[in-house]
């Protein structure tokens, strides 16, 4: 690939605008434009996608891909770290494909403010302009919904966003006891990935039934029932985890790390060894900070067909901030409205009318290191609106779901850095 | 009269430049390439499947592209997995994106083969010659898939999934493959496998 010069000057004043070199622009106007401009906020499952896919669809448009990590890391797949069955490294990957391949400009910084007046985004001091913004920032935590947990969140673990608390979760199960007690809260809906806490419950059950048989895995479920995969995940837990102990509605209100204590907001009192809290959450914050959440003060609402907010014009919202789309908060389904938006995004800067595209959601969760089970949900656009066709699950578990879950992998990070 | 000519001018260059920027606009997620959005998380960039599980869409005949498609969604071939995204298909329009499948030409499987397993293959895919062709081109008339290049573990699941009835039940276009196939030992449809997987 040849890089034009005005390209490579491009691309290192951004990255010293990121680095926060003197001698670089870090305030006022970071990168003037010269034509028509995408920026993405957020280079996760949906944000990442979106920046490859409007370069797909119409390379005269300049994309910049603004993401505070310098690696991608995939939280599908993430809890096999937990049951030691995969490292984190595998499911680590760089950015570099999206520049090389498709001439995303990729800015190593995080987007602190949207002006959808102006049409800037900021960066520290700087601002970068747009013509569209997609905002991808995936979901923040509530801490301050569990009492304790604001001063205990380096040490009381969620692992919800797959990186370095992961590696330290899998050292906390594998430094376990034979007979210690593995405690899991699971907050209520909506949250990032319905079927995941099960899933990683099945892992460290397996886990565990291996090398610590005396050892249990206590779930604090603030739902009902098993959110997703229901029946599913209760086949298999009797059949094979007799070592899990489910505890549905009973939502976890504190945390006390000195007496290794959770407490339910029924005054349910359970102690643990090691503790896998998974927080409440919402919008990420740069999402709620530029009013783009709705009354609820947590998700986002957005055109079906688009993904245009509905509180801010130019402003297009994929991935797990969402809500209102009948789909999960999962990462095919991200992966879907960052095509979607891209293409829509591309006829609505070329003044074409927006093309009716559905998303789909394919699901698979391992119940061991070989077997999975899934889910999978299509949809059409039914007047401007998404609904689903038909969602379908697999009969049970089997090694063959497996190996299409390791295909569904390989595909999609393809699908999304490639 | 002057005035006229000039609003005309500007009328037909508008029209020529309006044409050239659709031309320049066309490009690979128009029309049908939007279609198939969603088959790339599975079935890769335009069909081209790089895993060992999920089969490569490029080039598949449109006969056969159809006839799975079809099958899948009224649950005849059993998929948890395609039949939600066959309805899919059927709502967003099968001939387009049969047709979209079949103009993109096919690279073969990147997945490694065992030498060896490729060349015990070579021996026992006799049988399976008459109907898939010397070099496992198949019958796009008759609706037998091009198979040569598509990953092995794809063919592999398929060839378990057919022996042990599970494939497409009852469908009368697959029974002499699976009266064949009854025979065959579960590493021999390993080998099979690879021999297809490894043809160009």
């Amino acid at each position: 690939m040849t890089i034009t010069r005005r390209r490579f000057l491009q691309g290192s004043a951004a990255a010293l605008a990121a680095a926060g070199c003197a001698t670089a622009k870090t305030a006022g106007d970071l990168q003037p434009q010269s034509g028509r401009r995408v920026v993405v906020v957020g280079g996760g499952w949906g944000g990442a996608t979106a920046a490859k896919y409007v370069r797909l669809a119409d390379p005269s448009i300049e994309v910049i891909l603004l993401e505070p990590n310098d690696r991608f890391v995939s939280c599908p797949f993430s809890n096999l770290v937990l049951s030691g069955v995969r490292p984190l490294s595998s499911l680590t990957f760089g950015y570099g494909d999206l520049r090389r391949n498709h001439g995303v400009t990729i800015v190593r910084a995080e987007a602190t403010a949207i002006e959808p007046e102006t049409k800037r985004v900021r960066v520290g001091e700087g601002y970068y302009t747009y013509d569209r913004l997609v905002v991808a920032p995936g979901v923040e935590f509530q801490w301050e919904q569990v009492e304790g947990l604001p001063q205990a969140k380096d040490t009381v673990l969620h692992a919800w966003k797959a990186g370095p608390q992961t590696t330290a979760l899998a050292k906390q199960i594998q430094s376990m006891s034979d007979g210690g007690v593995f405690v899991i809260s699971i907050p209520p809906v909506a949250y990032r990935c319905p079927p995941g806490p099960y899933e990683r419950i099945c892992q460290v059950a397996w886990y565990l039934k291996n090398t610590r048989p005396k050892s249990k895995v206590i779930v604090l479920d603030a739902n009902e029932n098993i959110v997703s995969k229901t029946a599913l995940f209760r086949g298999v837990w009797q059949a094979s985890y007799p070592n899990i102990d489910y505890r549905p509605r009973s939502r976890v209100v504190k945390v006390d790390p000195s007496t290794r204590t959770l407490t339910t907001e029924f005054g349910d009192a359970v102690t643990y060894d090691v503790v896998n809290l998974i927080p409440p959450q919402r919008a990420g914050t740069i999402a709620v900070q530029a009013g783009l959440v709705g009354d609820d003060k947590r998700w986002c609402q957005v055109d079906h067909v688009t993904y245009e907010s509905v509180k801010h014009r130019n402003v297009h919202v994929v991935g797990d901030s969402t809500i209102g789309i009948p789909a999960p908060k999962s990462g095919n389904v991200a992966n879907a409205m960052g095509k979607i938006a891209a293409v829509n995004i591309v006829n609505l800067l070329n003044g074409r009318p927006p093309s009716p595209l559905p998303p789909g959601n394919t699901c698979y969760s391992w119940i061991n290191d070989r077997e999975a089970i899934a889910v999978v949900n299509a949809y059409r656009i039914d007047n401007g609106k998404v609904v689903q066709i038909e969602q379908k699950l697999t009969p049970g578990p089997s090694a063959i779901y497996g190996q299409q879950a390791v295909g569904w992998a390989t595909s999609i990070w393809s699908d999304i850095l490639g | 009269m002057t005035h006229m000519r000039v609003l005309l001018a500007a009328g037909v260059l508008g029209v020529v430049v309006a044409a050239t920027a659709a031309l320049a606009a066309a490009g690979p997620l128009d029309g049908a390439g939007s279609k198939v959005l969603n088959c790339a998380a599975c079935h890769g960039a335009a069909g081209q499947s790089r895993s060992d599980a999920m089969p490569i869409l490029a080039g598949a005949h449109p006969v056969y592209f159809k006839k799975a498609i079809q099958d899948y969604a009224s649950g005849k071939r059993l998929s948890p997995e395609m039949e939600p995204y066959a309805k899919q298909v059927l709502v967003l329009g099968l001939d387009e994106i049969a047709a979209y499948f079949a103009a993109q030409r096919r690279e073969p499987s990147r997945v490694k083969l065992d030498a060896a397993a490729v060349e015990r293959g070579r021996t026992a895919s006799t049988q399976c010659a008459p109907c898939h062709g010397p070099a496992g081109k198949g019958d796009a008339d008759k609706g037998v898939p091009d198979i040569g290049g598509q990953p092995p573990g794809y063919l592999r699941n398929q060839l378990l999934l057919f022996k042990a009835e599970r494939r497409s039940p009852g469908d009368e276009a697959v029974t002499k493959m699976k009266a064949l196939l009854k025979a065959v030992p579960d590493d021999t449809l390993g080998d099979l496998a690879a021999y297809y997987s490894s043809l160009r």
